[in-house]
């Protein structure tokens, strides 16, 4: 019984966690129409920082400064929201196809960098030396994993509330009617190029919250962390919840992992052997088929966008 | 009522997936049943062997008894080189299954995490075959591992060294290197470059080759400009056969070391042995004891075919040894108590036992008696050191029609002498 | 260098011919099509299997055309692996994009290829085993065509560039000089007038898919012939096509085919100077570097 329970905490620390990404990607697409194809790297940055920054000094590469853990949080969260002014900067005035697959070269080049840098990351071993905050307190065991995951659920709630309040707010309808119709926004004096800027950061700085938090539970990450299968599952997260709805993001995420992990336990329990051999590939059709038939027969997702303010012109509505 | 259903499952799934004749009666002779977790990548090609391997030792241990008179349960689960799904299921076998030994995982990347997340928090032992990275070292340096861990997989530094020495006999003065850009290549890249350089052979290029690469054209170029005399690769069959098939087109040397991961029959028939006449192997390896070779003659009646593969021999012995260090430990052991009696089943001092049912029987009445046993197994005598480290004796391999074969047998101490040499 | 040169323009080739596919299916349709690189494996694998079926009907239809490992049978495999992977590509805008397209966004779209993408490619996977498989299983050596300055060039390597220039050419006529060309010109410049004027615009799709898809299907035989098949082999090449269309600019044939080369020498010229670990990251950055000086690639348009 206490096992269940244990394991269950541990489910919803990792699905919480991913909720939060899935959350920044909702302001980015759901609600401001920006195609990032890069998850991975804004994620990763925010790992990887926040483990270089808390981590213990190590001989093989760079880090290990030792901060208090918020400080090394907080650092993750900048270095993510710093990559995505770098790249917002250089991709955003592009079209939205173009700035799908520059994002996506991007998380290909971040994980790149992180494979072979090793003086900075480890490379492919990874990054050690980092210790769980509070540890000499908590032990190792359940106890801390329900105080990680109470920790996990204030900030998943913090970042669904200043969400919603951003939603209703003029910032909010500003980030819609850019989505909407570009030219317009213009038209009434607003600065779309800006805004959007500013909502791809911080759509960004969440995701590398996330990463800071997932580095922080496995106390490591390698270049495997960060691999283009993460944004992918995070996107899966957010389509099948339903983008424009922050209720919706934070269910895609409990449902879509949870459908990939029962999957594998279901498949180890009554798949005959020889079947196990081809679930890894029978696992991705099925996640391939979920997308695509939900973009078919429910492209708006399980919880609708529900439109707070007046809907725009949209020709056929 | 639903333990002896499940029991039951996993033995009909066992009999479906290797194709055995069913023992029934014997199988449910035992009262009880201890479940073992996996934690494995059986959805990647050459993960699905080193699965099978180690369900085949469950199945010899079940037939003699099982573990402190239990019916042994393996639950499998796949981590498709995903360290989330792995961590993710490793933490259900824990606390779910409760078993107190966990097998896995292949990735470092995987291994890792697991470690750091589920077994050494939740006092489970952790025994992986495959996992090379030499980051598992300084974590047990450290003392983060509480004596936890252990691999059956002898670092890269024996396989750099024996590539070094085949260099070094054969009497190469410059010597290209190209290895897989993951944890094991990065670390037997760097390792046998510099063992290369200490024994005075020229190393022209250390070439990266990253996995999904359409070509790998350019990389193969960068290494022949060089015009070494000899190439060693450290590769696996996928990308090995694609840079080698380039490689040879381009009028590169035949003179090719290769990494145990290239003993591999797609390798052999996609190059052709026509330009393999030149190439040698490096591999871990058994001691010459009767109970190898018995090992290997099981194996071949098991699947009809050697264990040739990255992680066969070493996934066996993890296996095994865990078994043996939980019969070590009685019935009902943990994870920490079954950890400390692996010293006792891996001792130099104890009466030696082989590597199949009747091994492990015999180690049954030792250890009943109060005695040790010195594990003989598939890659050798298994010891491990402080960190939960092995050293192994060593071959030299070259392909032949058929498969491979074996040259050269590198006894413990040579290996252990040449590596010390090159500190 | 000169070596680097050659051989950036010899593996350029390929990358060309998917390019020129994907650049007129993104014009015309709209959407970054991340399951194009996988019609480059059906087509590979679909001239697999017959170029086995051929074999094992007419032996002598095995036999190479040295110097090329290119056999008979697989020239035929060819043609019936390039309508295979044409139809293929009209079935998936049938019961997929096209469905998607007139539900939503362009943009919805891009994330419905990702899925296309994956179950085809896991499809392809379960079919055909992960392992690489080859055309043909001898290696077909180097000539060398200069001692100093080093030369090397595969002999089917040079037939693939032949080929795609031959492919090129006429693609060219065709969008030129027939009405046919001036009717796909018209719907990629503006479907609605174009439909207004009388071109029926679904045949104009299909049409389109069924060329995307047969250079796709040459594209991948191609590279299957001069390195290796596998299931991934789509999503490995997937990023330096693009890379090769954008480049090139979108909608423009000839910019493709000059991105695709263009991809091929920087990535090869490339590993003088960073090492080859980084070498995933290249198309990439010839990506980023060619849109902040034209946002619109080398040849394309303005486009709304």
């Amino acid at each position: 019984m206490i096992g269940i329970l244990s394991y269950l905490v541990f489910f919803a620390t990792l699905a919480s966690i991913l909720a939060i990404a899935v959350l920044g990607l909702n302001l980015q697409w759901g609600n401001t129409g920006l195609f990032n194809g890069g998850v991975a790297a804004f994620f990763g940055a925010g790992a990887y920082v926040t483990l270089i920054l808390g981590g213990q000094p190590q001989d093989e590469h760079l880090g290990g400064f030792a901060l208090p853990y918020l400080v090394a949080l907080a650092g993750g969260i900048a270095a993510a929201a710093l990559l995505a002014w770098i790249v917002g900067r250089l991709t955003l005035k592009l079209r939205h196809d173009y700035l799908a697959i520059a994002t996506f070269g991007v998380a290909v080049a971040f994980e790149n960098v992180m494979r072979n840098a090793l003086w900075l990351t480890g490379g492919a071993q990874g990054l050690r030396g980092f210790e769980r905050p509070m540890r000499d307190l908590l032990g190792d065991g359940l106890n801390y994993n329900s105080v990680f995951l109470a920790f996990v659920l204030v900030l998943l709630l913090l970042v669904y509330g200043v969400l919603q309040r951003l939603a209703g707010s003029p910032f909010g309808r500003l980030l819609r009617a850019i989505r909407e119709d570009e030219d317009a926004a213009r038209s009434l004096g607003k600065m779309p190029a800006r805004i959007r800027l500013t909502a791809f950061v911080t759509g960004s700085a969440i995701m590398g919250l996330a990463g800071g938090l997932y580095g922080t539970f496995y106390a490591f990450v390698s270049p495997q962390d960060v691999l283009p299968t993460l944004t992918f599952q995070i996107w899966a997260m957010l389509i099948v919840g339903g983008a424009g709805n922050n209720r919706g993001a934070i269910a895609g995420a409990f449902l879509i992992w949870g459908a990939w992990t029962a999957s594998g336990w279901a498949l180890s329990r009554f798949a005959p052997v020889e079947a196990q051999l081809y679930t890894g590939s029978i696992q991705f059709i099925l996640i391939g088929l979920v997308i695509v038939g939900m973009l078919l027969w429910r492209p708006q997702g399980l919880f609708p966008e529900r439109l707070v303010v007046s809907q725009s012109g949209k020709p056929g509505h | 009522m639903t333990m002896k259903r499940s029991v039951h499952t996993a033995g009909l799934g066992l009999v479906l997936g290797l194709g055995l004749v069913p023992v029934a009666g014997e199988a449910m002779a035992q009262s009880c049943t201890q479940k073992i977790g996996a934690v494995l990548p059986i959805s990647v090609d050459w993960g699905r062997p080193i699965a099978e391997t180690a369900k085949f030792v469950v199945e010899q241990v079940n037939s003699v008894g099982g573990v402190a008179g239990c019916n042994i349960e393996l639950v499998l689960r796949d981590d498709q080189t995903d360290p989330k799904v792995g961590v993710d299921a490793a933490k259900a076998l824990v606390d779910i299954d409760q078993v107190p030994v966990l097998l896995g995982s292949v990735s470092s990347g995987v291994s890792m995490p697991i470690l750091t997340s589920v077994t050494v928090p939740g006092k489970v032992m952790q025994m992986s075959c495959c996992s090379s990275s030499t980051a598992f070292t300084k974590l047990a340096e450290q003392g983060k591992t509480d004596g936890l861990w252990f691999r059956t997989f002898a670092t890269s530094r024996v396989q750099a060294a024996v590539g070094a020495m085949v260099a070094r006999d054969k009497g190469y003065k410059s010597v290209a290197i190209l290895y897989k850009n993951d944890d094991w290549g990065q670390d037997i890249g760097k390792i046998v470059a510099a063992n290369l350089e200490k024994l005075g052979i020229k190393v022209t290029a250390q070439v990266a080759l990253n996995d999904a690469q359409p070509s790998y054209r350019a990389e193969v170029a960068e290494a022949l400009a060089g015009q070494p005399e000899a190439v060693y690769l450290a590769l696996y069959p996928t990308e090995g056969t694609a840079a080698v098939r380039e490689w040879l087109s381009l009028g590169g040397t035949q003179n090719m070391i290769m990494a145990n991961s290239l003993k591999s029959d797609d390798f052999r028939k996609n190059v052709g042995i026509e330009y393999l006449g030149n190439a040698v192997g490096t591999d871990t390896s058994s001691p010459r004891t009767p109970s190898a070779e018995a090992f290997v003659k099981r194996y071949v009646e098991k699947f009809g075919g050697q264990p040739n593969g990255p992680g066969l021999a070493n996934s066996y012995d993890a296996t095994m040894i865990a078994l043996l260090a939980m019969q070590a430990a009685g019935k009902d052991a943990k994870g920490p108590q079954i950890a400390a009696m692996v010293a006792k089943v891996t001792d130099p001092k104890g009466t030696p036992v082989t590597a199949d049912a009747a091994g492990f029987a015999e180690a049954t009445k030792i250890l009943a008696g109060g005695g040790t046993v010195l594990y003989q197994g598939a890659t050798g005598n298994v010891k491990f050191d402080a960190n939960g480290d092995v050293s192994a004796p060593a071959v030299v391999w070259s392909f032949t029609n058929e498969g491979t074969k074996e040259d050269t047998y590198i006894p413990l101490e040579e290996v252990d002498a040449f590596v010390a040499s090159m500190k | 260098m000169i070596q680097s040169l050659a051989d950036g323009i010899l593996v350029g080739a390929v990358l060309s011919l998917g390019a020129i596919g994907l650049t007129m299916v993104m014009h015309m349709l709209r959407f970054a099509n991340f399951a194009h690189a996988e019609l480059l494996t059906i087509g590979a694998y679909a001239a697999l299997v017959f170029d086995r079926v051929f074999q094992g009907v007419n032996a002598t239809l095995g036999a190479k055309l040295a110097p090329l490992t290119l056999t008979g049978s697989l020239v035929v495999a060819m043609a019936i692996a390039m309508a295979i992977t044409g139809a293929s590509a009209v079935l998936i805008d049938r019961f997929v994009f096209r469905r998607v397209r007139e539900k939503g966004g362009e943009l919805s779209m891009v994330f419905a290829s990702f899925g296309v993408a994956l179950i085809v490619r896991n499809v392809i996977g379960l079919i055909f085993g992960l392992h690489t498989e080859l055309y043909s299983k001898g290696i077909a050596f180097a000539v060398v065509v200069s001692r100093d300055p080093l030369l090397l060039i595969k002999p089917d390597q040079v037939f693939v560039l032949a080929a795609t220039l031959v492919i090129m050419l006429v693609l060219h006529l065709v969008l030129s000089r027939t009405t046919l060309g001036y009717a796909l010109r018209a719907v990629a410049e503006n479907p609605s007038l174009a439909q207004v004027n009388g071109i029926p615009l679904k045949r104009m799709i299909v049409l389109i898919w069924v060329i995307g898809g047969g250079l796709a299907a040459t594209a991948g035989i191609f590279y299957g012939l001069t390195n290796h098949l596998s299931p991934v082999m789509g999503r490995d090449l997937v990023l330096p096509i693009f890379a090769a269309a954008i480049v090139g600019g979108i909608g423009s044939i000839y910019g493709a085919a000059l991105g695709g080369m263009i991809v091929g020498i920087a990535s090869s010229l490339a590993l003088l100077i960073l090492p080859s670990g980084y070498s995933p990251s290249v198309p990439f950055l010839i990506i980023l570097a060619v849109l902040l000086v034209r946002p619109n690639g080398l040849f394309g348009e303005v486009r709304a």
